[in-house]
């Protein structure tokens, strides 16, 4: 509305909205400034503000360290990590688009499955769970040197086994995004050319593959940028990268080596220095714009068949193949989360030892003592849902979790809807670039710092250790909102773009107030993006780990680092007996949860009021049917 | 009824309406016509309340509602896009602003339930999500939601624009006689110079944020005051050189004629001027035939009613007559 006079409410002579401003721009500039800045630049400056042994400042200490210690290996072990993973996740990622969206392969729909079930199953349950299978003593492992005996039995360790990890984990935007990409394509385009005289393999790469470089292109980045910041593959899977090394750093003091707090900033400074560089670039190419199909009447791509029988044959192989390597992790995992624990521990599937004791209730352990004599170990076997620990590790993951993507959902509508009042000024931008700030720095960054700056009495937060027992479990609230706040600024901005301006101009003439107005027909237009990006950002949050691992302590154990402890904890002094197969049924409830979480919003979630009392008429109709025809029968 | 006066419209630096004069009458349909940017829509925003002038009055019943905000205007609006609530189903789309008055349940649902009788919506439509009903229905909603709360007037910013042309035809027919029924005034904005001429008691043309015209349909059509509206509304053949001459008419103006005013090989009329012309084009309108006619190398259109029998082809040469009484003229612009 330009120009418009507006009602304005008025407290004892005080103009209300004047007060709502003022009271809401000071709270965003204290968030802003107090969980962002403040912690960050404390970081940058901890890496100049070193002191030597006589007590003296010297700034370029960490930098001398860096180059004459061992730093620049850690560096060097994360940029070749994100090198190869990036020809890896593209070359399966890429495959896997063509192999369900592109080539005719048979099957193709149970294959699209198998390949995306690293969207419910990753993290920390993905990579214990390879680890389950594929180390030393693994199931897979076992096979494999069956098969090839001359095989070293511990391939599944350090860089081969992180970049193996993560290529199958790093490929769900590939099939999410590159898959949407494909589907755009204009079948005519192909027939053009094809029409042309261009073989299907020219097709490819000259029509099909250049449409969707824009968008590999941003998967490219994203990979690097995942691969460089990689955490819970190689701190569990013995990689010496960047983010374990900040993490152990930021847990060791002055006496056992030389400023480790500041080296580990120094380390945090350099992966955002890399970020930043890659998200510019990134941020300039998409502004170049993508290829959009100029046709007004686009027809759905045909699937492709492959002429040459041989290439056809090799191609259904590589398919399968692929599927086999996604399913057979989601497959073994089930199964063994329903197995004794002596079966799981063997990692030999027992078909008489099925038990649902991984999941509910505890049972005792006998055991012999070295004098020969029988003891008992009470409830050495427990559930997930019955382990004191476990459930304790997913009430406050949920919690924690739940506050946090609610906190970052409620910041994000109400800048929004202020960004949106205020389209095209200034300030409008500067709330947006606040919000989009933790966008350029790693997790590592953010989550060390609030660490490093809160673990000691800060005067803006009532002068309390933040890190400090319990208070750390408002720290990793704080560092789970900041973190997700620029993924729920892009959501959401795109849901508020969906409204139509006449909206709110139809409401306010019929007599809504602004407030009203965005209560009553804004936010229910919204609502369906919002609580998605809600049941999202949860979803990510619930199984998190490189923050839940930064921030690691007694009262701030996540149930990332409850999975994690599963492993180490495992038969020792008798206890925790079952602590694999708890581990896989705690997978198991991870996929379910991801699961259920996915089909709400892209399914339920995506169904508009027409179509929910569709549904409902529906149902309605059958249950008539079915009652109104057994009261005549 | 409503009555502008010497308004004026800034954003920023620039003038959108330049001293609007503007008086409907009670009942009335009345027009805001003219093309994209000329401040029409512009204009309707300052009588509904969105837009504040910066100088100038707007008057309603005699009422000065230039500062009212919009919510206290009392004026019912049907957007272009109807701006349906997608997440309310019709019935509470068109209770919302009932709903916002506070009204006890029980005349809401006699009020919403008088109203969709009225625009021909049933009770399964009520039901309904306004995304399941047709493009005519959701714009009998728009319109129910807009007159439910019974107001003064009745704006409507080119609710047809986004229907193919066979249901805005159709809807058009529906629209005027619903005006009709409910009696109520209805300022309308279009750039559909034929919606306009169909619908309207009178008609403003506005252009580049000032009126140029205000008359009725016939006046605006036959009696263009402006050469900007003899243009704009339906299609005129500019006239030069030999024909002027021919008509004896000021070579320092211009001229021009109404294709349906030109008249293909028919006996001469006193006082016509008539001379010979090639026909170039042809093209088959099944109703009428329109023709380009060469005419000493200035092309003339010109409209005959298909008879099935007088058809000419291209090539052919013809007579063409226009009387001087059916020209247009205006000063040229400095």
């Amino acid at each position: 509305m330009q120009n418009a006079s507006v009602n304005k409410r008025n407290l004892g002579g005080v103009d209300l909205s004047l007060l709502y401003k003022v009271f809401g721009g000071a709270l965003f500039l204290y968030l802003f400034l107090g969980f962002m800045v403040v912690p960050c630049l404390n970081t940058l400056t901890s890496i100049f503000t070193v002191k030597d042994a006589a007590g003296n400042t010297d700034p370029l200490a960490v930098i001398r360290f860096f180059f004459t210690g061992k730093m620049p290996s850690f560096v060097w072990n994360s940029v070749k990590l994100a090198v190869c993973l990036v020809v890896t996740v593209n070359v399966v990622g890429v495959s896997i688009v063509l192999l369900t969206e592109y080539f005719d392969i048979k099957g193709a729909k149970i294959l699209r499955l198998g390949y995306m079930t690293t969207l419910i199953y990753s993290g920390v349950a993905l990579v214990t769970g390879y680890q389950f299978l594929y180390d030393g003593n693994g199931m897979i492992t076992k096979w494999l040197v069956d098969m090839f005996p001359g095989m070293n039995k511990q391939w599944f360790s350090g860089f081969s086994a992180v970049l193996f990890t993560m290529t199958f984990a790093c490929t769900s935007n590939h099939a999410l995004f590159l898959r949407n990409a494909i589907r755009a394509i204009d079948y005519n385009t192909v027939e053009a050319a094809r029409n042309l005289g261009a073989s299907p393999f020219k097709v490819l790469f000259k029509v099909v593959m250049p449409t969707l470089l824009p968008t590999l292109f941003s998967l490219t980045v994203m990979t690097f940028i995942t691969g460089l910041c990689a955490m819970s593959a190689p701190t569990l899977l013995g990689y010496n990268s960047i983010n374990p090394e900040i993490v152990r750093l930021a847990g060791s003091s002055t006496a056992n080596e030389s400023f480790p707090q500041a080296r580990a900033a120094l380390l945090s400074v350099i992966l955002a220095l890399f970020t930043i560089i890659l998200l510019t670039v990134l941020n300039h190419y998409e502004r170049k714009g993508h290829y959009l199909s100029v046709s007004k009447t686009k027809a759905k791509l045909v699937k492709q068949k492959i002429q040459n029988p041989a290439a056809n044959v090799l191609a259904h192989i590589y398919a399968y193949v692929l599927f086999i390597i996604y399913m057979t992790p989601v497959v073994m995992i089930i199964v063994f989360s329903f197995q004794n624990w002596a079966a799981v521990r063997a990692k030999a599937l027992n078909p008489s030892q099925w038990t649902l004791m991984n999941y509910f209730g505890t049972q005792d352990f006998q055991y012999t003592r070295s004098n020969g004599k029988i003891a008992t170990r009470k409830d050495a076997i427990s559930g997930v849902f019955a382990n004191e620990k476990t459930v304790g590790g997913i009430r406050l993951s949920f919690i924690l979790s739940a506050i946090a993507a609610a906190l970052a959902c409620v910041i994000v509508v109400v800048a929004v809807n202020y960004i949106f009042k205020h389209k095209n000024k200034k300030r409008a931008v500067v709330v947006e670039a606040c919000l989009l700030f933790p966008w350029l720095l790693p997790t590592i960054l953010i989550c060390y710092s609030f660490r490093i700056f809160f673990n000691g009495n800060v005067w803006y937060v009532f002068n309390q250790n933040l890190y400090y027992k319990e208070n750390v479990r408002f720290l990793i609230i704080m560092a789970y909102t900041v973190v997700k706040l620029p993924f729920a600024l892009r959501m959401i901005k795109a849901a508020f773009y969906a409204i139509d301006d006449e909206l709110e101009d139809a409401a306010r003439n019929l007599g809504a107030s602004q407030l009203v107005t965005f209560l009553r027909v804004k936010l229910p237009i919204v609502l369906p993006s919002v609580l998605a990006v809600f049941a999202l950002n949860f979803n990510a949050l619930f199984t998190e780990y490189d923050m839940g691992a930064t921030f690691q302590k007694s009262e701030g154990t996540t149930y990332a680092m409850v999975i994690q402890s599963m492993c180490n904890e495992e038969g020792r002094d008798n206890m925790n007996m079952n602590a694999s197969g708890r581990r896989c049924a705690s997978t198991v409830f991870i996929m379910i949860v991801s699961g259920l979480i996915l089909y709400l919003v892209y399914g339920v979630g995506a169904r508009d009021l027409g179509e929910r009392l569709e549904r409902r008429a529906k149902r309605k109709a059958f249950f008539q049917k079915l009652f109104g025809s057994k009261k005549a029968a | 009824m409503i009555q502008l006066t010497d308004i004026i419209v800034k954003f920023g630096d620039f003038e959108a309406l330049h001293n609007i004069n503007v008086h409907v009458r009670e009942g009335e349909f009345f027009t805001f016509l003219g093309p994209s940017g000329c401040g029409k829509t512009t204009t309707l925003r300052t009588i509904t309340g969105f837009i504040e002038p910066v100088s100038g009055t707007v008057k309603m019943q005699g009422q000065d509602i230039t500062h009212v905000p919009i919510e206290k205007r009392n004026i019912g609006i049907v957007f272009q896009s109807y701006a349906l609530f997608p997440t309310m189903t019709v019935h509470d789309n068109i209770a919302f602003g009932l709903k916002i008055k506070k009204m006890d349940k029980k005349t809401i649902e006699e009020k919403v339930n008088t109203i969709a009788r009225k625009v021909d919506l049933s009770d399964e439509q009520l039901k309904k999500a306004v995304s399941q009903l047709s493009g005519g229905q959701q714009q009998r909603v728009a319109i129910a939601r807009a007159l439910v709360t019974e107001p003064a007037i009745i704006c409507m910013d080119e609710p047809l624009s986004n229907l193919d042309a066979k249901l805005r035809v159709q809807l058009r027919n529906e629209l005027k006689k619903m005006q009709r029924d409910f009696g109520i005034t209805t300022i309308y904005v279009t750039h559909d110079q034929e919606e306009a001429l169909t619908l309207s008691d009178r008609i403003a043309v506005f252009n580049k944020g000032y009126i140029e015209q205000i008359g009725t349909p016939n006046e605006v059509y036959n009696h263009s005051q402006t050469e900007f509206v003899a243009n704009f509304i339906g299609d005129i053949n500019p006239l030069s050189g030999q024909i002027v001459k021919g008509l004896g008419l000021e070579e320092s103006r211009h001229h021009f004629v109404r294709l349906e005013r030109v008249r293909v090989n028919r006996p001469k009329d006193e006082g016509e001027f008539q001379t010979q012309g090639k026909i170039e084009n042809r093209e088959y309108y099944g109703l009428y035939i329109k023709y380009y006619i060469d005419i000493a190398g200035q092309t003339i259109k010109v409209i005959e009613k298909n008879d099935g029998i007088n058809i000419y082809e291209p090539g052919e040469t013809v007579t063409v007559g226009i009387h001087p009484q059916d020209v247009m003229s205006y000063d040229a612009k400095q």
